[in-house]
C-alpha cells in the first residue's frame, strides 16, 4: 500500500497530469518528472517520447514478469547472438540432410573420426531441426512481438495525443534550441510563423502562444513494419516442418515408366531422356586428349500425370490425367502447381523391359509360335501357337546359392530367368521344364542348355529364342530428378519485402517536430528528429530566415550525441 | 485501454506465442528425419497383400504385432522365415499376428517364395517401398515389433533366432 503512494506521488507532473510509472518526461507538457533529472542541464533523454513501456509497472507478477523477459532488447540480443553461435556449430560438419543416403549412425565416425562421433552425439548433424534451436528461434520471435507491443502502444499514444504548449525546460533542453526576442504581438507571430513551415511539409498546430509543427510521423513505424516483416519471415521457416508444406525428395524415373510420386497424388513418367555430349573440339584446352566424357546437355521429355480415382487402393490401378509436359533441363525444371521437378542425375545403363520370344522347334527350326514377356511383371500364363506355358519360377538375378539351388541373388533385374513348364503336342502329358534366359550373356554364362538337357534328360524338342532386335525392347536410360516443393517461399518473399519497407520508411525519412512558445516577448523554441540534425537545423534556420530572425544553423546546436 | 483488458491482452499474446512456438518445436523434432524409433509410434501402411486385399496397420489394432521386412534375395531373411512361421503358429491365437512385408519385389517372386518356404501368415507387397521408405529400413530383414496400442516397442535389425524371437513377443505381449 505504502508503495503504491509513493509511486503515485512520484508520477504526477506539477501540470497536473498523472503518469504511468515509469514515465521520464511527463506525457503532457513533457516536464522531466526525476527530480535529479530536473536540477540538469543536459539534453533530455527522448527515447519513446519518454514515455513508460507497457513493460514498466509497479509490482510485477509472473505474467509480467514473463513479459518483461520477453520485452527486453538486451535479452533480444543474448538470443540473436546464441543463436548465431549455434548456427555456427551446424557448420562444422556437414548436416545430414545433404546427403542422399547414408547411415549417420556410422558416416560420422567413419569420415570424421571421434570429433565426427561426438558431433553426431550431440545431435549436431540436424542443428537446424533440433529442439534447442527451434526453441531460439521461437524466443527470438516472442521477443519481437512482445517488444515491438511493449514500445509501440505507448508511442503511439505519445504521439497521437501530444500537448502543444511545452515546459520551458522541455524545450531548453533539446538538442535544436533558439532562444531570442521578437517584436509584436505573439499570437499574430505564432500565426505567420506557421506559414513557411506548412510550406515545408510541416503540419501545424497552434495554441495561443505556443505552436507545434510536425512532418514524416510515419518513418517512427518503420522499424516496427520491419518487425511484422520479420515475424512473417520466422513464422515461415517455422511452417517448413508443417506436412505438405516443404518436400524434397531425388527419385530414379527408367525411361517409358510412369512412377508414383511418394506423399503426392502425382506420377511422373519419364517418356525419353537424352543426354549430348561435347565433342573434342568443343571442350576447354584442359579436359582434350585426356578421355574424358562432358555432358553438354541432358534433357528429360517428361509427362506429369495427376490421380484421379482409385489412388490409395492398391487393388486396383489408378486412373492418371496427364496434366503437365516439359523438357526438363538443368535449371529448367517441370513446374505445376508448386511441385517442381528439377534434373539432377542420369544413368545410361540400359535395362531390358520386355523379351518376345519365339516357341521353335529344336530340329527343324520351325517357328510354332510367339509371345511377350515383361521382365518386370510377367504373366502366370502364356500361349504360342499351340502350346502354352506356365511360368513356374523368376529369377531377377539369378544365381546358385550353397547348396546349388537357384536363387534370386538381389532384386535388381541384372541376370533375370524364367522357369517354363510347357505342354503341348508331342510333349510328355506332364509337360517339358524349360529355363530361358533372355540375356544372351547369361545364357552362356549359366549354361542354359546344359541344364535344359539336364531336366528332360536330353536335348528339349522345343527351344525359346528370340529372332532380332525388334523383339526386344529395353529401357535405355534413367533420368534422377529432384522433386521439390516449397509452399512456404511466397511467405517469405511477403516478410522479406514488408521489412525491405520498413527499412525504407526508417531510414528515407525522419520524424521532425518544432515546439516553440512565446514569453513575454521572448520566443523559446526546440527541436526534436531521430537523425539527420543537420538537416533539421537548416529548416529551421530557413523558417526564421523568413520570420526575419537571422540565426546561423550551427548557433541552434546545443550539443548532445551528433547522429 | 483498462488494466484488465491489458492484462488479458498480455495472456492471450503469451499464449499464442506458446502453442505456436511448442507446435513449431514438436512437429521439427519428431518431423526430423522421420524415422520411427523404439517408444514412437508405428507408421501406417495400405499394401496389397498376397491374398489380393488390401491391409492396413490400422487392421491389426488391439493386437501385438511383429512387423518383419524382408526380400527372396536376402539370405538371413530367408533363414529366419522358419523361426517366423513357427512363432506365427505358436501365438496367433493370443492376439499377436506376424505380418511379413517384402520389400520391393512383384508378386510373382514373392508367391513362388512363400509357396516354397511354407509361410501363411500374412505377407504384404510394396512395390514402391513407400513402407520400406516411411519405416526408415536401411538393412533387410529388419523387424518391428509393434505393442497393442501402436507403439513400437523394439526394432530388431538382421536375422532372429527362435529363441530370441520367442522372448521379444513374450515381452510384447506383456507390454
Amino acid at each position: 500500500m505504502l508503495q503504491k503512494v509513493i509511486a503515485f506521488k512520484n508520477t504526477k507532473c506539477e501540470c497536473g497530469h498523472q503518469n504511468p510509472v515509469g514515465t521520464v518526461l511527463c506525457e503532457s507538457c513533457g516536464k522531466p518528472l526525476d527530480e535529479e533529472e530536473q536540477n540538469s542541464k543536459e539534453v533530455l533523454e527522448m527515447r519513446y517520447d519518454g514515455m513508460a513501456r507497457r513493460s514498466q509497472r509497479a509490482n510485477p507478477n509472473i505474467i509480467d514478469r514473463i513479459w518483461n523477459f520477453f520485452a527486453s532488447v538486451k535479452i533480444a540480443v543474448y538470443m540473436i547472438i546464441l543463436t548465431l553461435l549455434g548456427s555456427m556449430l551446424g557448420t562444422i560438419f556437414p548436416q545430414e540432410n545433404t546427403f542422399l543416403n547414408i547411415d549417420p549412425s556410422t558416416y560420422y565416425k567413419e569420415t570424421y573420426g571421434t570429433w565426427g562421433l561426438i558431433y553426431y552425439k550431440l545431435g549436431l548433424t540436424h542443428t537446424y531441426e533440433s529442439w534447442w534451436f527451434i526453441l531460439l528461434l521461437v524466443m527470438i520471435g516472442a521477443s519481437l512481438v512482445i517488444c515491438s507491443l511493449d514500445r509501440v502502444l505507448p508511442l503511439y499514444r505519445a504521439l497521437s495525443k501530444q500537448q502543444i504548449l511545452k515546459h520551458m525546460q522541455f524545450l531548453t533542453r533539446q538538442r535544436v534550441v533558439y532562444q531570442g526576442k521578437i517584436e509584436g504581438d505573439a499570437e499574430e507571430w505564432v500565426k505567420q510563423a506557421a506559414v513557411p513551415m506548412k510550406k515545408k511539409g510541416y503540419r501545424v498546430h497552434t495554441d495561443g502562444n505556443a505552436l507545434l509543427a510536425e512532418k514524416y510521423r510515419f518513418s517512427r513505424w518503420g522499424p516496427y513494419v520491419i518487425h511484422i516483416g520479420l515475424i512473417i519471415f520466422l513464422l515461415a521457416v517455422l511452417a517448413r516442418g508443417l506436412p505438405g508444406l516443404k518436400m524434397d525428395q531425388h527419385i530414379a524415373f527408367p525411361e517409358g515408366e510412369i512412377k508414383h510420386i511418394p506423399n503426392t497424388s502425382y506420377y511422373l513418367k519419364n517418356e525419353k531422356f537424352t543426354v549430348e555430349f561435347y565433342s573434342e573440339e568443343d571442350m576447354p584446352e584442359e579436359f582434350r586428349n585426356q578421355g574424358k566424357v562432358l555432358p553438354k546437355l541432358f534433357n528429360t521429355k517428361a509427362t506429369l500425370y495427376h490421380c484421379t480415382a482409385d489412388c490409395d487402393d492398391p487393388t486396383k490401378e489408378p486412373k492418371l490425367e496427364a496434366v503437365a509436359r516439359h523438357d526438363i533441363q538443368v535449371n529448367d525444371p517441370l513446374d505445376y502447381k508448386g511441385l517442381k521437378a528439377y534434373q539432377f542425375d542420369y544413368d545410361l545403363t540400359p535395362v531390358l523391359r520386355s523379351v518376345s520370344p519365339s516357341l521353335v522347334d529344336a530340329k527343324t527350326g520351325k517357328e510354332l509360335g510367339k509371345f511377350k514377356l515383361d521382365i518386370k511383371n510377367p504373366q502366370r500364363n502364356y500361349t504360342a501357337g499351340d502350346y502354352s506355358l506356365e511360368l513356374k519360377e523368376k529369377y531377377n538375378d539369378f544365381g546358385l546359392d550353397e547348396n546349388g539351388r537357384p536363387v534370386t541373388k538381389t532384386p535388381n533385374p541384372n541376370a533375370p530367368a524364367f522357369l517354363f513348364l510347357i505342354k503341348g503336342p508331342n510333349l510328355p502329358a506332364s509337360g517339358m521344364q524349360y529355363i530361358y534366359f533372355p540375356k544372351q550373356i547369361d545364357k552362356e554364362r549359366f549354361q542354359q542348355d546344359a541344364i535344359n538337357e539336364k531336366m528332360n534328360g536330353g536335348t528339349p524338342p522345343l527351344m525359346l529364342d528370340v529372332k532380332g532386335m525388334e523383339n526386344v525392347d529395353f529401357s535405355m536410360s534413367t533420368t534422377y530428378l529432384n522433386i521439390r516443393v516449397d509452399k512456404v517461399m511466397p511467405f517469405i518473399w511477403v516478410g522479406a519485402a514488408i521489412v525491405m519497407i520498413g527499412l525504407v520508411l526508417g531510414f528515407y525519412w525522419q520524424h521532425r517536430r518544432i515546439w516553440l512558445r512565446i514569453d513575454d516577448g521572448v520566443l523559446t523554441l526546440g527541436a526534436h528528429t531521430n537523425k539527420n540534425w543537420f538537416g533539421i537545423r537548416r529548416e529551421i534556420s530557413a523558417i526564421l530566415k523568413k520570420m526575419n530572425l537571422d540565426v546561423d544553423e550551427k548557433s541552434l546546436d546545443n550539443g548532445g550525441k551528433h547522429a | 485501454m483498462g488494466n484488465s483488458k491489458k492484462k488479458l491482452m498480455q495472456i492471450v499474446i503469451l499464449l499464442l506465442i506458446v502453442i505456436v512456438g511448442g507446435y513449431a518445436i514438436v512437429t521439427q523434432v519428431s518431423g526430423s528425419g522421420g524415422k520411427p524409433t523404439e517408444g514412437s509410434k508405428a507408421p501406417g501402411f495400405q499394401l496389397l497383400g498376397l491374398d489380393g486385399k488390401t491391409h492396413t496397420l490400422d487392421e491389426y489394432k488391439g493386437k501385438a504385432i511383429v512387423l518383419n521386412f524382408w526380400g527372396t534375395w536376402c539370405e538371413p531373411c530367408v533363414k529366419e522365415m522358419p523361426a517366423l512361421q513357427a512363432q506365427w503358429e505358436k501365438w496367433k491365437d493370443q492376439g499377436v499376428v506376424v505380418v511379413g512385408i517384402n520389400a520391393g519385389e512383384d508378386k510373382m517372386a514373392v508367391e513362388n517364395f512363400v509357396n516354397n518356404v511354407n509361410v501363411d501368415f500374412p505377407v504384404l507387397l510394396d512395390p514402391d517401398k513407400d513402407s520400406i521408405a516411411s519405416y526408415g529400413i536401411s538393412p533387410l530383414p529388419t523387424t518391428f515389433f509393434v505393442s497393442k496400442s501402436g507403439r513400437i516397442n523394439k526394432i530388431h535389425l538382421g536375422q532372429l533366432d527362435l529363441a530370441t524371437l520367442d522372448k521379444q513377443i513374450e515381452e510384447l505381449v506383456k507390454s
